[in-house]
């Protein structure tokens, strides 16, 4: 495969044919916000804030799936793509209930990290029922606050197509979408086990490692 | 102007399970004259030169994707007809289908043919249970005269979401996995089902090939628009007198189909295109209807004068909240907080900012989703934005009222307000 020469927010760039828009940006120093991308996986495009403008295109192109053209013309930080960035951060920020802002863990949530480098402060969004569920501490090895949960399904994917265990699926449509294992069941010890994967990639702290005793 | 009936042309003149009178109607001969005097590149080509656009909605160049899936070398290639026909207001298919199936089917055969696919699929809505029998029985008919020993025609039924009838959640449903829709690209003709070149074409759009094979391009193309050729099947209802299912050269106004032919009377609004469409005042009666236009699938629902704009609109959206695959944020969260402003304003509790949080959400939502729904769900909103902005400024001030006449009370506790 050639190379190929796109234009990314004004700098002229020559890149690998065949590579995402997101890869041809980190690997020039333009960083693109991702939640749900696991770097070296198949892309997900599922959380949309590494949404791009490219000039010919009627609507904009999630930058962690979409490949690159020759010729193709993006803009990663517009104020277009800015400001719905702004409004898909806000959104996310709506439904992710829970303890978080005080939370011990908040600094880890790449959510709230996101949240504050798009300035974007208390969400003025509301929704009728929150997605609210107890937390779970059935398993040893993993605690799960799926109040937390925006539904990024890195740990679908991870618990899928790297480790093969296929514990964690998607249950549910909408806005009720929840990742569950087998048909919404407790997480047993007998079905997951100690690989820990899952909490490594969750961004936003709704699976974590429960305390030891 | 009449109606000019060619997709519909043998509807009503045949009997839906006897292949004997589609044939005695002049059937199959499309099928046989591409299939014995012409190449699959000529079958192609005419396509293309006639012009034809897929008549789900979006409108592509019919030929051009065949074109696409023809060229890529592959060891399997798939022909799906898309009859998961979801769309609000849309009764098309179901007509066709009830109908003319043979025609269907010649289609069917002759876009096998022209693309080199092996196997194709009739993704059936679940909600068309009752035509799964007849359709198997007209495929079985056809396989009996011999004229599918290119390729197979499995009938394939869905499970009711709206979602699949968007290309890429269809070829989900059909692998068996979650019907949600796919990042693009890559598209369909490249990478579709199974990962093999895969064409998916909407029914009305299969129903024009056999035509335009038998009377040329040419005579295809002198139908219609710029952009828009032949003639489109509109599925008419709501407040109008006749509501049924008319077809119209491409380029007719809407008030010939809406008023001329539909019979409505006292119109406030028209909608195109189903719950995802755009919402036109009585006073634009007068565009014309192509894929320049407005056309979507094809379904147009009159409201008069006795209907509330905002109600449609939060009819629309607590549709498609309930039918968002939940995959993308913009269409899971944003129907959902869409929704929740909807029933604020229905109840009496809307306040200012709600316009500005409608206007930016439906504008996020319309470029940012993943698929179609999420993109087009912002347009009802947007267009009932624009067109019927004093609506939305009467029910603010109801809210204010209300509040002020309540006199607080109810309104004091923290729940209230909200």
């Amino acid at each position: 495969m050639g190379n190929v020469n796109v234009n990314i927010d004004g700098r002229k760039i020559r890149v690998r044919e065949g590579s995402t828009i997101l890869e041809a940006a980190t690997a020039n120093g333009i960083t693109i916000p991702t939640l749900c991308h696991i770097k070296g996986q198949v892309p997900s495009g599922v959380c949309r804030v590494c949404v791009v403008e490219v000039e010919g295109s009627r609507t904009m192109m999630g930058a962690c799936h979409t490949p690159v053209a020759e010729g193709m013309v993006i803009h990663s930080k517009s104020p277009k793509v800015i400001a719905v960035r702004k409004v898909i951060v806000e959104l996310l920020l709506t439904a992710h209930t829970g303890d978080c802002v005080n939370d011990s863990n908040a600094e880890n949530c790449a959510l709230h990290n996101l949240a504050s480098d798009y300035e974007v402060g208390a969400p003025h969004f509301n929704v009728r029922n929150p997605r609210f569920y107890p937390a779970e501490e059935s398993n040893p090895y993993v605690k799960r606050d799926m109040s937390k949960c925006i539904l990024c399904r890195k740990c679908v994917k991870v618990c899928g197509e790297v480790v093969r265990k296929d514990v964690l699926s998607i249950g549910y449509r909408g806005f009720r979408s929840k990742v569950v294992s087998g048909f919404d069941e407790a997480l047993t010890a007998e079905a997951c086990r100690d690989c820990l994967k899952c909490i490594e990639h969750c961004p936003t702290g709704a699976l974590s490692a429960p305390a030891r005793v | 102007m009449a109606e000019k009936r060619i997709v519909l042309s043998k509807c009503g003149s045949i009997d839906p399970q006897d292949i004997g009178t589609y044939i005695a109607k002049g059937g199959f001969i499309a099928f046989i004259k591409a299939r014995d005097k012409m190449k699959p590149q000529a079958i192609i080509a005419e396509i293309k030169k006639s012009g034809l656009t897929g008549r789900g909605g979006a409108g592509f160049n019919t030929g051009l994707k065949w074109e696409l899936a023809r060229s890529i070398k592959a060891k399997a290639k798939y022909l799906l007809c898309n009859a998961d026909e979801g769309e609000v207001g849309t009764f098309k298919d179901k007509y066709i289908l009830s109908n003319d199936p043979f025609g269907l089917i010649e289609g069917m055969c002759i876009a096998g043919l022209a693309i080199g696919a092996q196997q194709a699929f009739i993704y059936l809505r679940n909600e068309y249970h009752f035509l799964y029998d007849p359709l198997v029985r007209a495929v079985g008919q056809v396989r009996e005269k011999g004229y599918l020993k290119h390729m197979d025609i499995q009938v394939f039924e869905g499970a009711g979401a709206y979602i699949c009838g968007e290309e890429s959640a269809l070829m989900n449903s059909i692998e068996g996995m979650r019907g949600e829709s796919r990042y693009k690209p890559p598209y369909p003709p490249t990478r579709g089902l199974w990962g093999l070149p895969t064409i998916i074409n909407n029914v009305e759009t299969l129903m024009n090939v056999p035509h335009i094979i038998n009377n040329g391009a040419a005579w295809f193309s002198a139908m219609g628009t710029g952009r828009s050729k032949g003639t489109k099947v509109f599925s008419v209802s709501g407040d109008v007198s006749r509501p049924g299912v008319y077809e119209l050269e491409m380029g007719s106004t809407l008030r010939e189909l809406v008023v001329g032919l539909a019979g409505a009377d006292d119109l406030k609004a028209v909608q195109i295109g189903g719950a995802t469409g755009n919402i036109l005042p009585a006073s634009m009666l007068d565009t014309p209807l192509s894929h320049e236009t407005y056309l979507g699938s094809g379904a147009v629902v009159a409201l008069n004068s006795g209907r509330d704009i905002i109600d449609v609109v939060q009819n629309d959206m607590h549709f498609l909240n309930d039918e968002s695959c939940g995959k993308c944020t913009p269409c899971r969260e944003g129907t959902e907080v869409m929704l929740e402003i909807f029933g604020r304003l229905a109840r009496g509790e809307g306040h200012e900012g709600d316009i500005n949080s409608l206007d930016a959400l439906a504008r996020a939502m319309a470029v940012s989703s993943l698929c179609g729904l999420g993109q087009a769900a912002a347009v009802p909103v947007l267009d009932s934005l624009r067109y019927f902005y004093n609506d939305y400024i009467d029910r603010i001030n109801q809210s204010h009222f209300l509040r002020s006449y309540l006199g607080g009370e109810l309104f004091k506790s923290e729940e209230g307000i909200r």
